[in-house]
C-alpha cells in the first residue's frame, strides 16, 4: 500500500485537528474537576458518542472485523446480545447510583457504598488494565503502520503518543472526549464507502448468502449445540456468558465508558447517555461485521475473479487482523485511502486516550488522593493530574515496548481483563440492589470471583491456550473459552457476596441512601416530549434490537 | 468565526469540508484522484460537514 501527497495531507489535517481541540479546550481547564471529571458539565449529544466512542478502539474496529470474516454474522452478538441490553440497563438503573452519589469515579463508588479496601483492589487493577491496554493499543498502531506503509515502527510509537499527549495534557478529559466524537465521525464516513463498494462488488447481499455456508449468515439458527458453528458456543453459553456476564460486566462497570455518562449536565442526560450511544452501536456491525463477512464471500471460487484476498498469515491460514486493512487497500484509490488510513489512526488513538484520561481520573482521586496525599489544595491535585497523564503516556509507551517483546501480551491482557470485569457485575449488581450487601462479601466475593476464573482458565483448553492446571476441558474456540471462565467467575462471586453478607454486618440504611435501589428516591423523568425520556428510548431499542435478532436469525 | 471554534459541531463540520475539498478538488484536477468514488465520497462528507456547521446546539441545563 502507498500512500500520495493526498492522503498525507487529509493525516495531517486530521493530527492538526486532534491538537486545535486540545488548544481550544485548554482555557477552560481551571479545576481539577475541570480536568479529570470534565465538571459534569458536557453536552448529552457529545457524552453519548463518546460513550460509544471510548469502546470504538482499534481492537474493536480491527478485531470485529476479523471476527466477521471468522465466525460470519454470528459476530453481532456482540452488539445486539452483548451490548445493547446492558447498555439500557445501565441508563435506566445505574446511572441514578453513578451520577446521584456524586461518586468521581467507579471506584469511588465502591468505597462509597463498601469500604476502601473493595475501592482500592477495584482502582488498582483497573489502573493497571488501562495502561495496559493503552500501550497495546499503541503498539498494534505502530505494528499495522510499519506492516501496511512500511513505516518506522519507533517513530509511529512515539509520534502517535505525543500527539495523544499533547492534547489529553492540554485539555484533560473535555479534550479527549471531543476528540473521540470527530474520531467517532471519522471512522464511521471514512468506512462506510467502503462497505459500499465492497458488498456492490461481491454482488449485493444475496449472492454473499449463496456462497458462503449457512452457518456464516445466521446469527441464531446453527446455535442450538457447539459443534454445528464456528464459534463453537451455544445459544444458553452465548446468552449468560456474553449477553450478561461479559456485557453487563463491561458496559455497568467499566471506568472507561461508564466515565462518559458520569460527565454529563445533569441525572437525565446521565441516564439518556447509554441509550442514545445504544443507537449507533445498534447499527454499527453494518460497518465492522459486515465487511468481514463480505470479505470471506470474496475469497470464495466464484468470486475470485474480483480479485481480493485475505493475507496469509505465517502459519499459512488466513491472517484475519490483516482483513480490514486488506480491503481498505483494495477497494480504496488515493484520497480515499488516505481517509480510511486516517480512520485506522483515530480509532487507536481514540483508544489509547479513553485509556489515559480513565486511568488519571482512578490514579489521581482513587490511589493517589485516598492513599497518597489528602487535604491538598485543588491546584495541587490538577498538577498531579496532569502529570499523570505525562506518566500514563509513558507507561502506554513502555508497554508498547513490552508488547513487542512479549508476542501474547494482548491474549494475556484479555485474560486479565475476563478475571477482573467477569465478576465485578456481581459485586454491583448485588451492592446496587440487596441492601443487606456487606463490605466483606463484597472484598472477597470479588477475590474470589477472580480466583474461580483462573481456575476455570486452569482447567480448560482452547485454540492452545488454558489448561495449566490440568487440560481437563477442551472447548473449541478461545470465544468459548472466554465466556465459560466469565460465567464462573460471575457465579463465584455472586455466591461468595452473598454467603460472606449473610454472616457479616451490613451498613445501617442511613449510610446507604442514594447507593441501593430499596433506600433511593425514585428519579422520574422531567421532560415533557416522551421521546426525550429514558424509558421509552430504552422500549423501542429493545424492540428494535429484538427485530433484528429475528431479522438475521 | 473565533467563537464558533467553542462548537464542536463546527470543529467536525470544518474538518469533513476540509477533507471533502481535498477529494472534490482533487477529482476535478485529475490524476490518481479521479475517480468516483473519491467524488461520491466528497460530496457526502461535505454536505455532512455543512450539516454540522449550521447545526445549532442546544445549551441544557446543568443539574
Amino acid at each position: 500500500m502507498r500512500l500520495h501527497f493526498a492522503d498525507y495531507l487529509i493525516i495531517f489535517l486530521y493530527f492538526i485537528f486532534v491538537i486545535a481541540v486540545g488548544f481550544i479546550i485548554k482555557k477552560r481547564i481551571k479545576s481539577s474537576n475541570d480536568f479529570l471529571n470534565s465538571n459534569r458539565s458536557i453536552p448529552l449529544w457529545i457524552t453519548s458518542l463518546a460513550f460509544i466512542s471510548a469502546n470504538l478502539g482499534a481492537q474493536e474496529v480491527l478485531g470485529m472485523v476479523a471476527s466477521g470474516a471468522k465466525y460470519g454474522i454470528m459476530t453481532v452478538h456482540f452488539y445486539w446480545v452483548g451490548a445493547i441490553f446492558a447498555m439500557v440497563f445501565l441508563g435506566v438503573f445505574m446511572m441514578p447510583f453513578y451520577y446521584g452519589s456524586k461518586a468521581r469515579s467507579v471506584p469511588e463508588y465502591l468505597k462509597l457504598r463498601f469500604d476502601e479496601k473493595t475501592r482500592g483492589l477495584n482502582a488498582l487493577t483497573f489502573a493497571g488494565m488501562t495502561v495496559f491496554s493503552s500501550g497495546i493499543s499503541l503498539y498494534a498502531l505502530a505494528k499495522l503502520l510499519e506492516v501496511i506503509l512500511g513505516w518506522n515502527f519507533d517513530l509511529c510509537i512515539w509520534a502517535a503518543a505525543g500527539i495523544v499527549m499533547v492534547y489529553t495534557f492540554m485539555g484533560g478529559l473535555t479534550s479527549a472526549v471531543y476528540n473521540e466524537v470527530l474520531q467517532f465521525f471519522l471512522i464511521v464516513l471514512g468506512l462506510s464507502p467502503l462497505v459500499i463498494v465492497a458488498l456492490q462488488d461481491a454482488g449485493g447481499w444475496e449472492s454473499i448468502k449463496a456462497n458462503l455456508e449457512p452457518q456464516m449468515t445466521h446469527a441464531w439458527k446453527y446455535m442450538d449445540t457447539a459443534e454445528n458453528n464456528r464459534m463453537g458456543i451455544n445459544f444458553m453459553s452465548l446468552i449468560f456468558g456474553l449477553g450478561f456476564v461479559m456485557s453487563f460486566g463491561y458496559w455497568c462497570t467499566d471506568f472507561l465508558v461508564v466515565q462518559r455518562a458520569m460527565i454529563a449536565k445533569n441525572m437525565s442526560a446521565a441516564q439518556r447517555t447509554p441509550v442514545i450511544a445504544a443507537i449507533p452501536k445498534l447499527l454499527m456491525p453494518l460497518i465492522v461485521v459486515l465487511p468481514g463477512v463480505i470479505a470471506i464471500a470474496l475469497t470464495q471460487p466464484a468470486l475470485a475473479s474480483k480479485g481480493y484476498s485475505i493475507p496469509l498469515g505465517a502459519n499459512g491460514e488466513y491472517d484475519y487482523t490483516m482483513t480490514l486493512p486488506s480491503l481498505i487497500s483494495h477497494y480504496y484509490p488515493t484520497g480515499l485511502l488516505g481517509v480510511g488510513i486516517t480512520a485506522l489512526i483515530a480509532s487507536f488513538m481514540s483508544g489509547m486516550a479513553g485509556n489515559v484520561t480513565a486511568f488519571n481520573s482512578v490514579f489521581t482521586y482513587d490511589i493517589y488522593q485516598s492513599y497518597f496525599v489528602k487535604d491538598k489544595s485543588d491546584k495541587h491535585y490538577l498538577n498531579v493530574g496532569k502529570m499523570i497523564t505525562l506518566v500514563g503516556i509513558l507507561f502506554s509507551i513502555g508497554t508498547a515496548y513490552i508488547a513487542a517483546s512479549f508476542n501474547n501480551i494482548n491474549d494475556f491482557l484479555q485474560l486479565v481483563f475476563s478475571f477482573v470485569n467477569g465478576p465485578l457485575f456481581a459485586t454491583f449488581m448485588l451492592g446496587m440492589f440487596w441492601k443487606r450487601t456487606t463490605s466483606d462479601g463484597a472484598f472477597f466475593g470479588l477475590l474470589g470471583g477472580t480466583i474461580a476464573a483462573a481456575i476455570t482458565h486452569g482447567l480448560t483448553l482452547a485454540e492452545g491456550k488454558g489448561g495449566w492446571i490440568s487440560p481437563m476441558f477442551p472447548i473449541s474456540s478461545g470465544m468459548g473459552q472466554a465466556f465459560i471462565v466469565a460465567s464462573f467467575s460471575w457465579l463465584a462471586n455472586f455466591v461468595i457476596t452473598i454467603l460472606i453478607s449473610l454472616v457479616t454486618k451490613p451498613k445501617p440504611d442511613e449510610e446507604l441512601k442514594g447507593l441501593v435501589y430499596s433506600l433511593t428516591e425514585k428519579v422520574y423523568a422531567t421532560e415533557k416530549k416522551w421521546y426525550l425520556r429514558v424509558g421509552p428510548l430504552s422500549i423501542i431499542l429493545l424492540i428494535l434490537t429484538i427485530i433484528l435478532n429475528f431479522v438475521f436469525f | 468565526m473565533l467563537n464558533k471554534l467553542n462548537q464542536l459541531s463546527f470543529v467536525i463540520g470544518l474538518f469533513f469540508i476540509l477533507v471533502a475539498a481535498i477529494l472534490i478538488v482533487g477529482y476535478v484536477m485529475g490524476g490518481e484522484l479521479k475517480t468516483p468514488i473519491n467524488l461520491y465520497s466528497g460530496i457526502g462528507m461535505f454536505l455532512f460537514g455543512i450539516f454540522m456547521v449550521l447545526i445549532k446546539e442546544n445549551e441544557e441545563p446543568n443539574s
